[in-house]
């Protein structure tokens, strides 16, 4: 019997070090998305939400740059993800969610604040 | 009539508690919404039960899963000590 696959939509929020220069978190933005893409998913759209502080130290990094990525992709996939996730040395934190189809914003604007520039 | 409208509470008239968010048109909670979380956690960062903010049962759930995940992608500390 085959199994059934399920695609969803989801969200994901990675925090990359601030320590990379514009250059090298292009890089690592792009492993993330192409990951995506290499297990059947498809990407949405990348909100560049910023550089912050973040509110406690994770990894000795004190400050990190938000990235939220709207993807759709095979449930089964996603942990699969989360593996290469764990090992990507700049990716400071991540957090997938899964969301309704038509959650995906259509502008690149959230109707609340978006992150201070620090 | 309403008991708790007329009590009288150390000279203090009690109005009847309305949902916060309710009131004020707030329909979705987002975890990026750290504005809106920030209100109900103390300045030690601990979420403030409902009783002190008067949000709805279902409001509050679901602004302690919201808080809970700004918490893990740091964007509301765990402890301040600020």
């Amino acid at each position: 019997m085959v199994r059934r696959r399920n695609k969803h939509t989801y969200e994901g929020m990675y925090i990359i070090r601030a320590t990379l220069s514009d250059e090298a978190r292009q890089k690592a933005m792009e492993k993330i998305t192409s990951l995506i893409t290499s297990l059947e998913g498809e990407v949405h759209k990348v909100i560049d939400w910023g550089r912050k502080k973040l509110k406690y130290e994770i990894k000795g990094a004190r400050e990190g740059h938000y990235f939220i990525v709207y993807f759709s992709a095979y449930s089964d996939t996603v942990r699969e993800m989360w593996n290469e996730y764990n090992l990507h040395e700049d990716l400071v934190r991540f957090f997938t969610l899964q969301i309704e189809e038509n959650a995906v914003p259509e502008s690149n604007e959230f109707t609340f604040k978006p992150l201070v520039e620090v | 009539m309403n008991r708790r409208i007329i009590a009288d509470m150390g000279g203090r008239k009690m109005g009847k508690k309305r949902c916060p968010l309710a009131s004020s048109g707030i329909t979705s909670i987002d975890y990026k919404d750290i504005d809106l979380l920030s209100k109900f956690i103390t300045e030690r960062g601990k979420i403030l039960p409902r009783r002190i903010t008067g949000v709805s049962c279902q409001s509050q759930r679901l602004l302690t899963v919201a808080i809970k995940r700004a918490r893990h992608m740091a964007l509301l500390p765990f402890v301040s000590n600020e």
